[in-house]
């Protein structure tokens, strides 16, 4: 925590290396909070490029001192960024693409999504993955702001629970009883879209191995 | 048994030590924790929970991190680029002029501090305070400016206000000596709002600052009434002659005469007239209260006390049963131990005179 307020404080200053490692520390919470809102890939990383941008933009600005306040900053951003993103989205026509869909660009679209593809997965897997990744999606979209935000805390960011109290501005049995009706809502949800035999067979497709 | 959300915590945290501390993937269905918890509604949601944690589409790229993070810093050097000005005018001033930046910075401190010391002499109440000087200059500055003889009535009468407020602090026997001189100034400034509005022209203003100085008056005299019993007898005397400039009703001493007695009974008789004394009231040598017996009738105080010594009291006075006080210095002295009524004057020389014998005064 203090080292974070040494960074923190080094990037207000315009250390480029601070930010550097504010960025790297905080990526994969961001990229994973957004990942969890948005159905591809390629939304999550452009969205994830806005809020660290906006984030270089105001960190001279931001009064927090400690993790846990930085983090809550960011994924506030991260929310409005979301939230202007499905607004965006609701005012287009709704259009069908002769255009590769979004699975498909995922899957080797372009060049450089070909580049960033994992190359362990073959297009089926992807797809799959892809598919039962829209309904975890889905599920966690129907989740309350504090829900999502704990559990990108705790499982994502891997912070204790005391830190994401401070985060979110609530007591540790408030985080437990937010965490646990969080994942019991996502569970019954995906209950209802037939997980876990989904999540299996995608799991055993990743694998290697035969459904 | 503990609750669910509990139970669900404790999985999940002792699931992440384990996966931490062997170093294995989280995944979901391997999950050893299945086979070991009685719990199997937590071990599904800590299975969902290790699910969409090790999920493929929460985890950016390495080569996507990378690319952000070289955009970030060139957006970051950019930004620098542009507003670096504003941001350090003062340390270029200062390395480009040292001898500028001294002289701002003692301008800067010079003006503070005066600031401060006007603001800290605003606030002064005991006139023997060194800062006092400077409150006067800024009262008399503040006069000065004050052209038209209404807002000079206007400022008198709220000087005359806050005096009365500060009085308060001072009224207590360990202030006697700011009390005296704080009372005199309450005074003047009383004086100099009376004669303000005399010479304001007759009209509305006039009558409405009239009528507020008679409010002060009666304020005043509330008030320095309600100090006496918690003052000192020489800040008593001061005060009863403030309460009767402000018109209330205070002793008054006309004559006083002692008769002293032959040497033998070293006895003294003092006759004491004025207005305003009342019955019961004590007597007063060189402004310390003595024990004597009194009696009074028709406006004419008389007390008998021990008199021991050979001094002429420089002062005699009373003090009546509701604090308020007077004292005169002219005495008139009769000595019987030559066998006549010889008088030893006015003032008395004291050469026949003896020294009354004093009882301490009564702390308050």
């Amino acid at each position: 925590m203090q080292a974070l307020g040494c960074q923190l404080e080094r990037a207000r200053r315009g250390e480029s290396e601070a930010m550097s490692m504010l960025y790297r520390q905080f990526l994969p919470g961001v990229f994973g909070y957004i990942a969890a809102r948005v159905p591809d890939r390629a939304t999550a990383e452009d969205l994830t490029s806005e809020v660290f941008l906006k984030m270089v933009e105001g960190i001279s600005q931001l009064r927090a001192t400690d993790e846990a306040g930085f983090a809550a900053w960011l994924l506030q951003i991260a929310r409005f960024t979301v939230a202007g993103y499905y607004r965006k989205r609701e005012r287009l026509p709704v259009l069908v693409s002769l255009a590769p869909s979004a699975q498909e660009e995922e899957a080797g679209g372009d060049s450089e999504a070909l580049l960033r593809s994992p190359p362990s997965q073959d297009p089926a897997a992807r797809a799959e993955t892809h598919d039962e990744w829209n309904t975890v999606v889905s599920a966690i979209n129907t989740l309350t702001e504090e829900q999502r935000q704990v559990l990108v805390g705790r499982l994502i960011l891997g912070y204790d629970l005391a830190t994401v109290a401070r985060m979110i501005g609530k007591k540790a049995n408030a985080v437990k009883a937010l965490q646990f009706r969080a994942l019991h809502s996502l569970h019954r949800l995906l209950e209802k879209q037939g997980w876990p035999e989904q999540a299996s067979h995608v799991q055993t497709r990743q694998r290697g191995g035969k459904p | 048994m503990k609750p669910l959300s509990q139970r669900l915590n404790d999985q999940l945290e002792r699931g992440g030590k384990r996966i931490r501390n062997s170093g294995e993937a989280p995944g979901w269905l391997a999950s050893p924790l299945q086979a070991e918890s009685p719990d199997p509604e937590v071990d599904e949601l800590v299975a969902l929970a290790r699910h969409v944690q090790s999920h493929p589409h929460l985890h950016a790229y390495p080569d996507f991190a990378d690319l952000l993070e070289r955009r970030l810093l060139m957006h970051h050097a950019s930004l620098n680029r542009k507003q670096p000005g504003r941001q350090r005018f003062v340390p270029r001033l200062w390395q480009a002029h040292p001898a500028l930046g001294i002289a701002l910075g003692i301008c800067l401190l010079v003006l503070l501090l005066g600031t401060g010391m006007l603001v800290a002499a605003a606030q002064v109440t005991n006139p023997a305070n060194p800062l006092s000087v400077i409150k006067h200059w800024e009262q008399h500055v503040q006069v000065s400016l004050t052209n038209s003889p209404e807002n000079r009535a206007e400022w008198d009468l709220q000087a005359a206000r806050e005096q009365l407020d500060r009085l308060a602090g001072l009224a207590n026997a360990a202030h006697e000596e700011a009390y005296l001189p704080a009372l005199s100034a309450f005074n003047q400034q009383v004086r100099g709002a009376e004669s303000a509005i005399q010479a304001l022209p007759a009209g509305p203003h006039r009558e409405r600052l009239s009528n507020e100085l008679t409010a002060l008056d009666v304020e005043a005299r509330h008030t320095l009434r309600g100090w006496l019993p918690q003052l000192d007898v020489p800040q008593r005397l001061i005060t009863t002659d403030e309460l009767g400039r402000l018109g209330d009703r205070v002793p008054h001493l006309l004559s006083i005469a002692i008769v002293l007695s032959a040497p033998a009974n070293e006895q003294a008789t003092i006759s004491i007239s004025g207005d305003n004394i009342q019955p019961g009231a004590q007597l007063l040598v060189d402004g310390q209260i003595m024990e004597a017996q009194g009696t009074y009738q028709d406006g004419l105080s008389v007390f008998t006390i021990n008199w021991s010594g050979s001094q002429h009291p420089a002062s005699i006075g009373i003090l009546n049963p509701d604090d308020t006080a007077a004292q005169t210095t002219v005495i008139t002295m009769t000595s019987l131990t030559n066998g006549s009524n010889g008088n030893n004057g006015e003032h008395g020389n004291g050469k026949n005179g003896r020294k009354p014998t004093r009882t301490p005064p009564p702390h308050h």
